[in-house]
């Protein structure tokens, strides 16, 4: 996808949503104190880019998708938005400027598809030629009197999707859009996403898969026990993190392809019976120059973009082990000390 | 569109769903049984009631039927609205609807309005039977006033059971709870109120089920004001002039706004805070 770097549209200063958990005491049976959730997070949406928000289960995406819905409340923070072409203006609903689509929506029932988009439709106020050309935007146009009951998984992302748009929103939320889709489904839906950006809406897609993203995505946030750790070009967070310029090196047969790079730049090594495959990260040229001097059998080289937990890893300091645990035991604490206010 | 129009259309279309649901289809002869078929029975010219009275009056024999409407009526209301709330934040719509721009109040107000509406349908209908039974049976209509209070007592209760299942709704993270809940308020109400009484009126030193002793009487009357099929049935008293338990049209009426005012507020409010 080609960067654009657009004006910001949507503007999240120091917001915060932490959700209420139960907190019983003796006098107070029904206390409840701020639980996890977003802390303090900054945060500028461009116009026509598609922001991947990435992070282990827990680490608070669907809270912070929901809360720049404006299905959940904002705590404490600010939020300005830029949409008609002026300064920037407080934003008091969100939900007049955001398409909001969550994970998972079991569209079910003997309504039919254009039903379904139409009731929802009413609560906007949208009329049934925009619903029309919603359908046939996201590929439903031939499936409008289908019932929802017997749509595909594919086709009720894209109902979804459509359901989103209704608004024309200046702004479109996926929560992890890619569940359950199948390849070639998931391709149709990144091309969606693409067609969309291009118009000038500002996506953000949430993910557990990096892999997933890639390709589509032309920012990064990095998202752990409700905070932001890094947001930016892609590039660019790769730079801050140090983990641009990775290569993959395969060969054939059996070599000592840990003497092509120095050790310290050597970060996966493996050799089986069909070949050996090499990670490193640094420019390749020393490398494929060292395995021909070695005679090595070279198969591909290509870049290779790190997974999700050496995303973390370098964000949080944190070792594989420890990043581990914690996306196990969940994000229960904020990484921050903050004041944590009694019966919210 | 207004804001008006808008909760209207969305209103309309929670009652188009609901009265063309299974749901209704199951529960028509049980409200068939309960509303014309009572007014079919306490409307028979030989019918002796308990302590050998006879109902006189058009108005009498739907006050003795409105018994299908407290059993009947009002739990088919529960049984419509449980799952108001419940059931799109199983499905995950509840996120999608709550996404829309249209304030909380209002997705509030239609939904009360659509679940209401969608049980007063078949409700009024069988009540306009009920009236044309007791008419067929007795030769006597009920006056305009006695119609009018009839019809706006059966809304009200029957709201009110609508409210207070929404209420549960709201609050219930699977459908379970939300049908426990409801049918809980219903049973608890429709049935153990009796209990509440007697055993108030126990501790009171006031004898029990003396249909003859003033402060018996006077008690029952004083706590039905806490019950909705108790105010329900003071309403119903305002157009009876032989029967007196000491509470006046003034109290029936104004317990019946607070049986109104409150759960709607306590819905409005839950709306406003609800997390998909």
């Amino acid at each position: 996808m080609g960067l654009v770097m657009a004006e910001p549209v949507l503007s999240f200063q120091s917001v915060q949503h932490r959700h209420a958990i139960p907190a019983p005491s003796l006098f107070k049976p029904w206390a409840k104190r701020a639980g996890p959730g977003i802390v303090g997070l900054s945060l500028d949406l461009y116009e026509g880019s598609v922001l991947g928000l990435i992070g282990p289960n827990g680490a608070g995406k669907t809270t912070l998708l929901r809360m720049m819905a404006g299905v959940l409340p904002v705590q404490e923070g600010s939020i300005e938005g830029r949409f008609d072409g002026q300064g920037w203006q407080p934003v008091d609903d969100l939900r007049q400027w955001v398409g909001h689509m969550p994970e998972q929506v079991r569209w079910q029932g003997r309504t039919t598809v254009y039903e379904a988009l139409s009731q929802l439709g009413e609560m906007r106020g949208t009329s049934e030629t925009k619903i029309q050309r919603l359908l046939a935007l996201v590929g439903l146009r031939s499936r409008k009197d289908e019932a929802l009951d017997n749509l595909s998984q594919g086709m009720r992302q894209r109902l979804s999707i459509a359901a989103a748009l209704l608004g024309s929103p200046k702004v479109l939320l996926l929560d992890e859009p890619f569940n359950g889709l199948d390849p070639v489904a998931a391709e149709a839906f990144a091309a969606l996403v693409r067609t969309l950006a291009s118009k000038g809406v500002s996506v953000v897609i949430s993910s557990h898969m990096v892999a997933q993203l890639e390709g589509l995505i032309d920012r990064i946030g990095l998202l752990h026990r409700g905070q932001l750790l890094d947001e930016g070009p892609l590039e660019d967070v790769e730079r801050r993190l140090g983990l641009e310029g990775r290569y993959i090196i395969t060969g054939k047969g059996e070599a000592d392809a840990l003497s092509f790079a120095p050790a310290e730049d050597v970060l996966e090594h493996h050799q089986d019976d069909d070949g050996w495959t090499l990670t490193v990260k640094q420019d390749p040229q020393s490398v494929l120059s060292a395995a021909m001097m070695a005679e090595a059998n070279l198969t591909s080289w290509a870049p290779v973009r790190p997974n999700l937990v050496e995303w973390l890893c370098a964000a949080t300091g944190m070792s594989v082990d420890d990043i581990s645990l914690e996306v196990a035991s969940s994000a229960m604490l904020p990484m921050r000390s903050v004041e944590v206010s009694e019966d919210e | 569109m207004s804001d008006l129009k808008r909760i209207m259309k969305v209103a309309a279309r929670i009652r188009k769903e609901r009265l063309s649901g299974i749901r209704l289809k199951i529960m028509l002869p049980i409200l068939l049984l309960f509303l014309p078929g009572m007014a079919w029975g306490f409307s028979d010219p030989n019918i002796v009631l308990p302590g050998g009275h006879q109902p006189d009056t058009a108005m009498e024999v739907l006050f003795y039927a409105s018994l299908g409407v407290v059993f009947g009526a009002t739990m088919c209301a529960v049984l419509m609205a449980f799952d108001g709330v419940s059931k799109d934040r199983a499905s995950g719509m509840l996120e999608v609807r709550l996404a829309q721009p249209m304030p909380r109040q209002h997705q509030a107000t239609a939904l009360i309005l659509g679940h209401a509406q969608s049980i007063l349908v078949p409700v009024y209908a069988l009540l306009l039977a009920s009236v044309l039974v007791v008419q067929v049976r007795t030769g006597q209509w009920p006056t305009l006033t006695e119609l009018l209070v009839y019809a706006l007592s059966t809304g009200l209760v029957v709201f009110w059971y609508t409210l207070f299942a929404l209420l549960a709704s709201t609050s219930a993270r699977e459908q379970g709870t939300a049908i426990a809940f409801g049918i809980g308020v219903w049973f608890f109400f429709t049935f153990l109120w009796a209990l509440v009484t007697t055993m108030v009126a126990y501790a009171s030193g006031v004898a029990v089920g003396e249909a003859n002793d003033p402060a018996w009487v006077a008690l029952e009357g004083m706590l039905d004001l806490l019950s909705p099929n108790g105010v329900y049935h003071h309403l119903l008293e305002t157009q009876l002039p032989t029967v007196d338990r000491g509470v006046h049209a003034w109290q029936s009426w104004l317990a019946a706004l607070l049986w109104t005012v409150l759960p709607w507020w306590a819905l409005h409010r839950r709306m406003e805070r609800l997390v998909p």
